[in-house]
């Protein structure tokens, strides 16, 4: 009889890459029994950085499918079921479409690119595909939010781009997450939280900034989640190992999942170093049988000290994985939430079957 | 290529390049050509060399005249790091060497845990030894599991359906790498096999053999050669190269391939084996006894011939017996009945290398290693102790000296002599920094006298020990690639003496540009509680950031750093900016940076006035003329408060009375009582001083600014003094 409360450990493979691996996500697939990945990687031999379509198979091997070189280093990637956005660190953006394509052309051209000194000054902190939308956001170190529509068939170039905010430097973000499709959510130094809603331009219609820690070391908004079914809660990840949530209705009391820089003694501290992403795990069910809309969802993290994580509002966190090294991005798979990838910082992927 | 010029013309080509600092030879190499994408367009106009990190050239070029060109895409110049030359393992790519060194990290750094602990008991005096016996147990552990990730060349599935006629099994081929520190782990860390050493190096020879084949005639390569003519030999039995194949396959111990082989032999055939029955009975007979070898060792492999005996007595005793057997063999008189001449005069000669006849088993082998091996299973098969062993290796290396001495033979004459220094100078020379940082733990932990050698601090090291010097090697190395100098760390901190500068000087040294980057240098701060570096590290991201426009992250990095001095500086020029660009509306802007600034118990140097100031403005623009609202009363004590706030800026005194002349010239009442005008006339006489001072920085203001404050601010006191009385 198999032992219940105590979860199985999942299963682990870890594949050598040979290469550093910038980001990684599933790919979504319209068959169930395939599975593929988009991996952005750096060579550090040759230099080139490059975006690469893998095939996954059952015995955990990976092969190429389609591959492209990306001007630099790419900073953020994100997939939809019919796009994949990857931006750089020198600035520019890069859109391809996989919607009736085999996987095998999908990164013979891009879609869209947009480069050059109107649309970013040097990195782009992060990007976002609106969900089944054909829009993406990017906002980078220069304070510049952008926005480019991708879905116009033959449009290329900087026309679709529209700039919605300018910082001018003043201000910088790392981080940005689509909740509807007028409203986006950035971060950035000070665990700052902006809330955009492109109906009154100008500027952020809310902001946040910590005020839990009255001593003096604050931190950066690396990652942001936002769960469909509540879109009036926004989940970060952050340095010192610092997990909240923001409900825009009581926009002065983040709740705190995790982090040093709390006395309270409710909330689990997992790490203490850099959480480098944040994403709601529809796999866990909640523990708890409070479903009210104001409590957090379970929600997995990973961290720079090798932590990846499930954590919960007032629960043990659960560890799945402790590496000797930062796990730097992970993805759980939206089709099979069991499946969880992520990429390591000494050059090699790993892949995880939970039971 | 450059050639340096020679002094003379006379002697041979070492004498042509005195005066070179590196000796040149341009017959001796080809150019290497290194292709550089830069990706510029034409024309190129510069273009600059010099060392970039580790063995890195950093190559800088320059396009002519950049300013003409409008465009985005265009770069004045790229600056690219080139990698001249290999590796020192040319087996090993960079990503190979790379993936050994993260696995590595894990074993070495449970090993330093543990030498650390077992050091502390024994100073609490309650082990006498600060090795306790189970030392090389952790050692042994160690060793596996560094073992694991240098490959595994026995791993590899045979076919289900062996070919009769292969005789060598394609493995996946081995690396030196490997080769060595199996046998530095056979010597120094597996005490449990240390009765059956010889055995061990039999099996090592029998692994790596095809290594030796780089610079060496080696057995291997005679059987991969026969292996090629084996299809098309018709009567292999007749040829004299089968023969020799075998005993020297026999020599050096591949007993499974001397019997396969000798299996292919032509008798067997079943059309002759009627006529050549007592030929085929000396075969087999031979075959049987080869498989029927005794060996002093607990046990074999799958697939391997011979009978083990774990005890000597036992082994003395079977070994006799054996002897016995072929010498009864050898003076058989079926050999005379045997018409065969090659068969019958390669079956005595495999007679005789059983019997350990010295001249024939050297004919068999090819180098001192094989014929060492050979030695060691035939003649001295009860050879025991490094001494003994030694002694006969010098035989063996007299017998067939090496014209060119491989590396692997160079470590095992070093540790059969159990010379310290030339084993861990051959592991650092012939198989690089990583092999002799992490192979010292062996030489440490196998002798007392080596030990006191390694950790013996030497003055002409600067006063570090032989292992940390080694460690730090390594550890600079590591540093100097951009994916490697995370683990760095480790080995610095297992180095007392310089380890700590140098880690200092390696964080440092990392570039701030990229945010990921400087928080992974920073968690290593925090990691090895380097408050003090960490605070410089975020004082030189924050000015780098502010000086390439990123304000905002310059400011937050500055203070994370608690730096009052530079933060007060770059107020100053961040006011420059507000006093020109900020107008009522751009205040949208500068929102973020004045959210960051925030609360008041961070150190700001000076620019939570913006906050202050924000607030003030924001006020102002709900102001409506004509009617007294909560706006208007918190406009006035906004005024009030920035003007007695001692951080705001003199220069902003001016410009900010002059945006409140509306609340001073209120139509209906006069807004300020008579204490807060006399205040405010008070500033702007200290102004007027301030004004003859030549550094003082005039506000963009209407010239007629000044007098139209001051005479509001008159008007307003007579108002305030006729209410008030």
């Amino acid at each position: 009889m198999a032992i219940t409360g105590l979860p199985q450990p999942p299963q682990i493979h870890r594949v050598p890459q040979f290469r550093y691996v910038d980001s990684i996500r599933w790919l979504p697939s319209i068959s169930p029994f395939q599975k593929y990945l988009t991996v952005a990687f750096f060579d550090t031999d040759s230099g080139t950085p490059s975006l690469e379509i893998h095939s996954l198979s059952s015995s955990k091997t990976l092969s190429l499918l389609s591959s492209w070189n990306p001007p630099s280093r790419i900073s953020s990637l994100k997939c939809t079921p019919s796009l994949i956005a990857a931006s750089t660190f020198s600035g520019s953006l890069h859109c391809f479409s996989t919607a009736g394509k085999s996987l095998e052309s999908v990164f013979a051209e891009p879609q869209i690119s947009v480069v050059g000194r109107d649309f970013h000054v040097g990195p782009i902190g992060g990007v976002d595909l609106m969900e089944g939308g054909s829009d993406c956001v990017s906002v980078g170190e220069d304070g510049r939010v952008n926005l480019v529509k991708i879905g116009v068939e033959g449009y290329h170039g900087k026309g679709n781009c529209r700039r919605v905010f300018d910082g001018n430097g003043l201000v910088s973000y790392t981080a940005v997450r689509w909740a509807s499709p007028t409203e986006f959510v950035t971060g950035g130094c000070g665990f700052g939280l902006q809330w955009w809603d492109l109906r009154r331009p100008g500027s952020a219609v809310a902001q946040f900034k910590d005020n839990w820690d009255q001593g003096t070391t604050s931190g950066i908004i690396h990652s942001i989640d936002i769960h469909p079914s509540r879109k009036h809660t926004c989940l970060a990840g952050g340095s010192a190992g610092t997990v909240f949530a923001w409900d825009l209705r009581w926009q002065q009391e983040p709740i705190i999942l995790s982090g040093v820089g709390t006395n309270d003694a409710k909330t689990h501290s997992l790490s203490e170093s850099d959480v480098w992403e944040v994403h709601y795990d529809c796999y866990m069910k909640s523990a708890s049988s409070n479903t009210s809309s104001s409590r957090i969802l379970p929600a997995m993290i990973c961290s720079e000290d090798g932590i990846l994580a499930v954590i919960e509002q007032g629960e043990e966190p659960l560890e799945l994985l402790a590496e000797p090294c930062a796990i730097n991005s992970f993805d759980i798979n939206c089709q099979n939430p069991s499946d969880v990838i992520c990429s390591l910082e000494w050059e090699s992927i790993a892949i995880l079957s939970r039971p | 290529m450059p050639r340096v010029a020679s002094g003379s013309g006379g002697g041979g080509a070492s004498d042509s390049i005195t005066g070179a600092l590196v000796p040149f030879l341009p017959d001796s190499q080809d150019a290497v050509v290194y292709p550089l994408g830069h990706g510029l367009k034409p024309p190129i106009s510069r273009v600059s060399i010099s060392w970039a990190r580790g063995n890195t050239l950093r190559v800088s070029v320059f396009r002519s005249s950049p300013a003409e060109s409008d465009s985005d895409e265009d770069v004045g110049g790229k600056v690219m790091e080139v990698r001249p030359g290999g590796n020192v393992d040319g087996q090993l790519s960079d990503a190979q060497w790379r993936r050994i060194a993260y696995g590595s990290v894990s074993p070495f750094a449970l090993l330093q845990s543990r030498r650390n602990s077992a050091l502390s008991v024994s100073k609490m005096g309650l082990s006498p030894s600060p090795y306790h016996l189970e030392w090389w147990e952790y050692v042994s552990e160690y060793s596996k599991d560094v073992s694991s990730l240098l490959g595994n060349p026995k791993s590899s599935a045979g076919p289900v359906i062996e070919d009769p006629k292969e005789v060598l099994k394609k493995v996946e081929e081995p690396t030196c790498l490997k080769a060595a520190w199996d046998l530095m782990e056979m010597f120094y860390a597996d005490k449990l096999s240390q009765a059956w050493l010889p055995e061990r190096l039999v099996d090592w020879l029998a692994d790596y053999d095809s290594l030796l084949s780089d610079t060496q005639a080696t057995v291997y390569l005679k059987l991969m050669e026969f292996q090629g003519l084996l299809v098309t030999l018709l009567v292999i039995e007749d040829d004299s190269r089968y023969w020799e194949v075998i005993s020297s396959a026999l020599a050096v111990g591949w007993l499974e391939i001397a019997v396969k082989m000798l299996r292919l032999h032509g008798s067997y055939q079943l059309d002759q084996l009627g006529s050549r029955e007592t030929e085929n009975g000396l075969v087999e007979a031979v075959a049987v006894l080869i498989s029927k070898m005794p060996r002093l060792r607990p046990e074999l492999g799958a697939g391997k011939l011979g009978e083990c005996f774990k005890t000597k007595p036992d082994f003395m005793k079977a070994w006799e017996r054996w002897r016995a057997q072929v010498t009864k063999l050898e003076s058989s008189a079926f050999w005379l009945q045997c018409d065969h001449l090659q068969t019958r005069e390669g079956l005595k000669n495999m007679l005789q290398i059983m019997l350990g006849n010295a001249s024939i088993l050297s004919t068999a082998t090819c180098n001192w290693m094989e014929l060492y091996i050979s030695h060691i299973l035939y003649i001295r098969p009860f050879t025991v102790g490094l001494e003994s062993m030694y002694s006969l290796a010098q035989k063996c290396i007299q017998l067939k000296p090496m014209t060119i001495p491989h590396k692997l033979m160079r470590l095992i004459v070093g540790i059969l002599g159990e010379n310290t220094e030339v084993i861990l100078a051959e592991c650092s020379r012939d198989f690089g920094t990583w092999m002799a940082a992490h192979a010292i733990e062996f030489l440490t932990a196998g002798s007392d006298q080596a030990e006191v050698l390694l950790h013996e601090e030497r003055d002409n090291l600067g006063g570090i020990n032989i292992e940390e010097l080694h460690r730090l090697i390594y550890a600079q190395v590591l540093s100097s690639h951009i994916l490697t100098w995370q683990i760095a760390p480790i080995y610095l901190m297992s180095c007392m003496k310089q380890g700590m500068g140098l880690l200092e000087i390696l964080l440092y040294r990392q570039p701030v540009q990229h945010n990921q980057l400087l928080v992974k240098n920073l968690e290593i701060c925090r990691l090895y509680e380097l408050d003090s570096v960490s605070s410089n590290i975020m004082k030189i991201a924050g000015v780098y950031h502010w000086k390439h426009g990123r304000k905002g992250y310059g400011v937050f990095w500055l203070q994370q750093a608690r730096d009052e001095v530079c933060l007060n500086r770059i107020a100053q020029q961040l006011f420059n900016s507000v006093g020109k660009s900020i107008s009522d509306e751009s205040f949208k802007q500068w929102e973020g940076l004045i959210e960051l600034l925030g609360s008041e118990s961070k150190p700001s140097g000076g620019l939570e006035f913006l906050h202050k100031y924000r607030d003030f403005k924001r006020s102002l623009k709900q102001v409506n003329d004509g009617k007294i609202t909560d706006a208007t009363q918190q406009a006035v004590e906004s005024l009030m408060s920035l003007m007695k706030n001692t951080s705001t800026p003199q220069r902003f005194w001016l410009p900010i009375l002059y945006d409140s002349l509306k609340l001073l010239n209120w139509q209906e009442r006069p807004l300020l009582n008579v204490s807060q005008t006399n205040l405010l006339l008070n500033k702007l006489q200290e102004l007027s001083m301030a004004r003859l001072h030549p550094d003082f920085i005039e506000a963009d203001l209407p010239p007629q600014a000044l007098s139209s404050v001051r005479l509001a601010l008159a008007t307003n006191l007579g108002r305030a003094i006729l209410e008030e009385s």
